[in-house]
């Protein structure tokens, strides 16, 4: 008689214990506990990333210029750490200060998206004709998997969803992303209820060596990548329970918000808390060239909640301690207020919020001038950034290298040096 | 064969006096009940004032104190004993009164928790109304400021107006499209008006919204301006203005641009011979102020002088008209400087037309 294609209950029970056991993914009270906290900090490395693809406007978010010729129309609020004001717009993330450290002085290179979204999801390295991994490659190259079973690096987004290889650069295909379109899991994932466990496994050995004869003659990673995502494929099949969000209770549901972004953010919280090593989450749609204000008055609402929320509970379970938070973009948005009231691309002067593992808590860094037109303090570009982050997962970029078939390749520019002031 | 000569517009309006010229940008601007003054709302929370009575404008001092951008004006004629008032409201909450020599009257600093977006009075000018980003309608004693009765509505009001005759209606247009009647002398909810096109979710992002609303002098007839959203992000959209009949709820007529460049349509003004002119927002280097009879399915004209146009006020006269826009080349990315070399600010060309025969 065929299998169930589904885990039965006594299945997940034995999942969800072994699950307790290491990563402490469920209720809030057992992740509470001090021990679990204590032993998710032993073992886990983790890294949530934020991206505002468009460019989030520094002025209506962490570095406010409240009565000046481009502060725009919003009040700067008082945040839970003395001295330290944000936008009106993040009144949650407001409370949620006291966890963060804010970077307020960085200056890139590229005032374009083609150019910009790459450049800083790769650090910028110098120029050694390859090219760099993005961030989350990097993290999963040089952190690796952990013990979740789980794929290191997923990336859930808006819209289509697949294996985002090109992300990994020369660490090769491997290291890629799966891409979660809409935070909904691979098509297909499930295997097809008239398929035995025996018929299934029969036709991934047929698979591997149809893969290992097509790769007789090619670049071994593209199969192995092949095989990879198949690999990856199965192990979220044993957990498609972490796609359910409607389990979740309702405050956690109201708290992130109905929409992508919450929902994303939401799901992103239950992958760290399966172990996925690194998550990114995108939103689309912050390229507000045109009725800024109004546009930033519906949007940033929709990133303080469920960021806000993220800090709280990611502090609440104690995994603050190893879950690395940022929340960037590809750069800030103009001081100059255009005809269409919309602010344009700006990466001269901008902001970086970051949280977490390695993070001093409740800080900001540098600084702009009293109109926000420039960068006031040392300016940080995205390599000093990798240099930060890096450092704050324990990994020093001073000693660590890729190897790129026989050639040491830096992982951070080496010109370049962490921000200290928000290093813990 | 060849084209006849194409001779000048008849309806085209005709640009006098230089544009006067204050240094940031304007969100709104009108004329004092006597003609004499245009006032302008700045983007950096002054409001400014010019003698438009003789043959060179002159500017007065600026009136200060409010925060953020000053967000709208409003003239209140009075009797020549009382003397006329200037209502200002600003994006942080404040409601002030002005005499028209710039003294204070009173202030609320938190008439409304941040951005207020319009002030209109009554037409027994006892109470002057506004409403907020914070989804509420206020109401307060125009002589005193006490506050009187308020409404709760709950979403982002983006415009207001109130019928200068008939009954006592007061309107509010939100984010959505949706337009709530109030009774302001019992305070009782009245009907709605639906106009969901002016607004899109695109992506996370709630797009447009009833931008402004007017009521004609005779209070039959409901205009709401926004457009019809195509993107966020960018906001490319296309200009609309919608009639509705008071009395019925019924849509009369609409005019709608022609393309997603042209943006918002962003102030109303009505002429007394039954036009409504108002300006459009654009994509930057877009944007004019147009001429249009309601029923009528293109303007009578559409141009002006300068792009990006964000108000227009009617000059007490009926002839005259003032238009706030953008300078020219106001976008661009990264640091573009100004000719000396500096980051500059962009700023809202005032251009003095008067009106052809309509």
């Amino acid at each position: 008689m065929p299998r169930a294609t589904l885990c039965t209950p006594h299945e997940h029970r034995i999942t969800r214990r072994r699950f307790l056991g290491t990563t402490g993914a469920v209720g809030v009270s057992a992740l509470a506990n001090p021990l679990v906290a204590e032993e998710l900090k032993k073992q886990k490395r983790q890294v949530l990333f934020v991206w505002l693809d468009g460019g989030m406007s520094q002025l209506e978010s962490w570095d406010p210029k409240p009565n000046t010729p481009f502060g725009g129309p919003f009040r700067p609020i008082q945040t839970t750490v003395p001295g330290i004001q944000i936008s009106e717009l993040l009144p949650q993330c407001a409370k949620q200060m006291k966890h963060l450290a804010l970077v307020r002085s960085v200056s890139t290179q590229d005032n374009s998206h083609s150019a910009g979204v790459d450049r800083i999801n790769r650090g910028d390295p110098k120029n050694r004709g390859v090219v760099y991994p993005y961030f989350g490659s990097a993290v999963a190259k040089l952190v690796g998997a952990g013990e979740s079973g789980l794929p290191p690096y997923i990336w859930v987004k808006p819209m289509s969803g697949g294996f985002i290889y090109k992300d990994a650069g020369f660490l090769g295909p491997k290291f890629g992303a799966l891409a979660l379109g809409d935070g909904k899991p691979p098509e297909n994932l499930l295997r097809p209820k008239d398929l035995t466990t025996e018929e299934d496994e029969e036709r991934n050995d047929l698979r591997k060596l149809l893969d290992k004869n097509y790769s007789a003659d090619r670049r071994a990673e593209l199969t192995e990548a092949n095989s990879y995502a198949y690999e990856m494929a199965a192990q979220l099949q044993k957990r498609i329970e972490l796609f359910d969000l409607s389990k979740l209770p309702q405050k956690d549901q109201d708290r992130y918000g109905s929409h992508d972004l919450g929902r994303h953010m939401l799901l992103a919280r239950r992958l760290l808390e399966a172990g996925v090593t690194f998550v990114k989450v995108t939103s689309y749609g912050w390229d507000t060239h045109g009725d800024h204000f109004n546009g930033a008055a519906s949007l940033h609402p929709k990133f303080d909640r469920p960021f806000a929320a993220m800090i709280e509970d990611l502090a609440d379970r104690g995994m603050l301690d190893n879950v690395l938070v940022i929340a960037c973009a590809e750069f800030g948005r103009t001081p100059r207020i255009n005809g269409h009231i919309g602010r344009d691309h700006w990466p001269e002067a901008w902001s970086v919020c970051m949280a977490g593992r390695g993070i001093r808590k409740g800080v900001v860094a540098g600084k702009t001038n009293d109109r926000g037109t420039e960068v006031a303090t040392e300016p940080v570009d995205i390599g000093g950034l990798f240099h930060t982050w890096f450092r704050a997962l324990g990994i020093d970029p001073s000693e660590t290298q890729y190897r790129n078939g026989g050639q040491p390749l830096p992982i951070a520019h080496e010109d370049m040096k962490p921000v200290k002031d928000v290093l813990a | 064969m060849a084209q006849p000569k194409k001779g000048p517009d008849p309806n085209a309006p005709k640009e006098f006096g230089k544009p006067l010229a204050p240094p940031t940008q304007v969100t709104r601007v009108r004329f004092s009940p006597d003609g004499k003054h245009l006032v302008a709302a700045c983007f950096d929370g002054k409001v400014r004032r010019w003698d438009v009575g003789g043959k060179e404008s002159a500017e007065l001092p600026a009136l200060g104190g409010h925060n953020g951008w000053v967000t709208d004006l409003l003239f209140m004629a009075l009797s020549p004993k009382i003397g006329d008032k200037l209502y200002t409201t600003d994006s942080w909450g404040r409601l002030t009164v002005w005499d028209t020599d710039g003294k204070q009257r009173w202030t609320v600093e938190s008439a409304h928790d941040g951005w207020v977006r319009g002030v209109a009075h009554t037409s027994d000018k006892a109470v002057v109304a506004t409403c907020g980003k914070d989804g509420y309608v206020r109401q307060w004693a125009a002589a005193s400021g006490k506050r009187d009765i308020e409404w709760k509505v709950g979403t982002d009001l983006l415009s207001l107006a109130i019928a200068p005759k008939g009954e006592w209606r007061l309107f509010v247009g939100d984010q959505f499209g949706i337009i709530r009647e109030f009774n302001y002398v019992s305070g009782k909810p009245g009907r709605t008006f639906e106009a969901k096109e002016l607004h899109k979710l695109d992506r996370i992002q709630d797009v447009g919204g009833v931008k402004c609303l007017l009521v004609s002098d005779d209070g039959k007839t409901l205009f709401a301006g926004g457009a019809e959203p195509k993107t966020g992000g960018f906001v490319q959209c296309i200009p609309l203005l919608v009639a509705f009949d008071v009395a019925s709820g019924k849509r009369l007529s609409q005019w709608k641009g022609a393309n997603d460049n042209e943006g918002y349509v962003t102030d109303l003004a009505w002429h007394r011979d039954g036009f409504v002119i108002f300006t459009t927002s654009g994509q930057p280097g877009q944007g004019k102020f147009h001429i249009w009879k309601p029923g009528d399915e293109k303007t009578l004209f559409s141009g002006g002088k300068h792009p990006n146009c964000h108000s227009v006020a009617l000059h007490p006269d009926g002839d005259r008209i003032a238009v706030s826009a953008t300078n020219a080349n106001s976008s661009g990315n990264g640091r573009v400087k100004g000719t000396g070399g500096e980051y500059r600010a962009n700023s809202s060309p005032i251009q003095l037309w008067s009106l052809p025969k309509l």
